[in-house]
């Protein structure tokens, strides 16, 4: 890709603004070249992956790296790039790969490493709860309790329905696309999220 | 609308994904065991709501940008690189190398076999000469050790 010859970062043609234009037809103009299309799609999926490696990984240095990850991969694959299925789809594919085997190659220091919710990342200098002021010193602890309650039930779930639920839950994908991404039938996906709201229904019912 | 039905709509409709259409809504209003299932899955979906995380950091973009230009900077992997990624390729040369190996090994004895004929050809005191019946006699110089051993050491300096 000439660097030189694009558009500078940010400034995006406004053709491409246009809504009938697809993200897998910008992402063909990235395999062209076009480095102001590849800046779109990271403006444009940063918070979405940001949020998906967020819960799916334990800390929040750890979730940024892999969202970064995923970006670099969508752009060497530039070239190899077919528009054979939704952009969002092959998207997805690369995160999940690289959250599982994240968390495959991290297993082992599970036990050991202790999430804290609260407590600043040293490289990202971000929490993975959501401060709100609102709350007193009570209501916080409760609230705090709650969160790390919901995280280690979905993250005790087995892995597939682990990305099912993130992906149906918290990026509001549908069954069709999170069948693509976990290579599954739609019906399978189906009984797979089914089973896995189940176990959290029965798992958290103390709390609702 | 049977209740297997329902209950694979049941996530996406509880999540508020999608609206229950008239049927479902009718079976709602008609099973009670779906309606109960429904309304613990809505109360549980709401719970999960609480589940929020932060935005990226302010460095995300900046460490982005960063890697994006390392990335552009590594210089294009030349055609014979980008071949070699192929997977059929790549597994093709490797057999044809891994063949090329083999009859490589497998044509060593003959090679050897061909040595009696150079040493033949070599006249004794030469150079030549000499270092064939250095490595002809390879093996009794590398046990020199053992024959030290077994005492033999004045034979030899008796008759070089």
């Amino acid at each position: 890709m000439g660097a030189s010859s694009s558009p500078a970062p940010g400034v995006f043609s406004p053709m491409l603004t246009d809504g009938s234009v697809s993200d897998a037809e910008i992402m063909l103009r990235v395999k062209t070249g076009d480095q102001s299309a590849f800046e779109y799609l990271v403006q444009k999926y940063r918070r979405p992956i940001v949020s998906f490696m967020y819960r799916m990984a334990r800390n929040a240095a750890a979730a940024e790296d892999l969202a970064q990850e995923v970006f670099l991969r969508v752009y060497r694959s530039r070239e190899s790039y077919e528009a054979t299925a939704k952009f969002t789809t092959w998207l997805y594919r690369i995160a999940t790969n690289l959250a599982v085997n994240h968390a495959r190659d991290t297993r082992h220091e599970r036990p050991e490493v202790q999430v804290s919710l609260d407590e600043p990342d040293e490289d990202t200098g971000t929490t993975l709860e959501v401060p709100d002021s609102s709350l007193n010193a009570e209501q916080a602890i409760v609230r705090r309790e709650r969160m790390m309650a919901i995280r280690q039930k979905v993250e005790a779930l087995p892995e597939q329905q682990r990305l099912a639920v993130i992906m149906h839950k918290y990026q509001q994908m549908d069954y069709k696309q999170i069948s693509e991404v976990l290579k599954k039938s739609e019906s399978a996906t189906k009984s797979l999220l089914f089973r896995a709201y189940e176990t959290l229904r029965e798992q958290l019912k103390e709390f609702v | 609308m049977k209740c297997e039905q329902l209950r694979e709509r049941m996530p996406d409709v509880a999540a508020g994904l999608s609206e229950a259409t008239a049927a479902e809504s009718s079976h709602l209003a008609s099973c009670i065991s779906c309606a109960e299932q429904f309304k613990a899955m809505q109360e549980t979906m709401a719970l999960l709501d609480e589940w929020q995380v932060p935005e990226p950091s302010p460095y995300f973009d900046v460490r982005l940008q960063a890697r994006l230009r390392e990335e552009m900077a590594k210089p294009q992997a030349g055609w014979a690189m980008r071949w070699f990624r192929q997977p059929v390729i790549a597994a093709a040369l490797t057999v044809i190398i891994g063949i090329g190996v083999g009859l490589f090994f497998s044509q060593g004895p003959r090679i050897h076999n061909s040595q009696p004929m150079l040493a033949q050809n070599a006249d004794p005191g030469s150079a030549v000469g000499d270092l064939q019946t250095l490595d002809n006699n390879h093996d009794l110089y590398a046990n020199f050790d053992l024959l030290d051993d077994m005492d033999l050491q004045q034979d030899v300096t008796a008759n070089p």
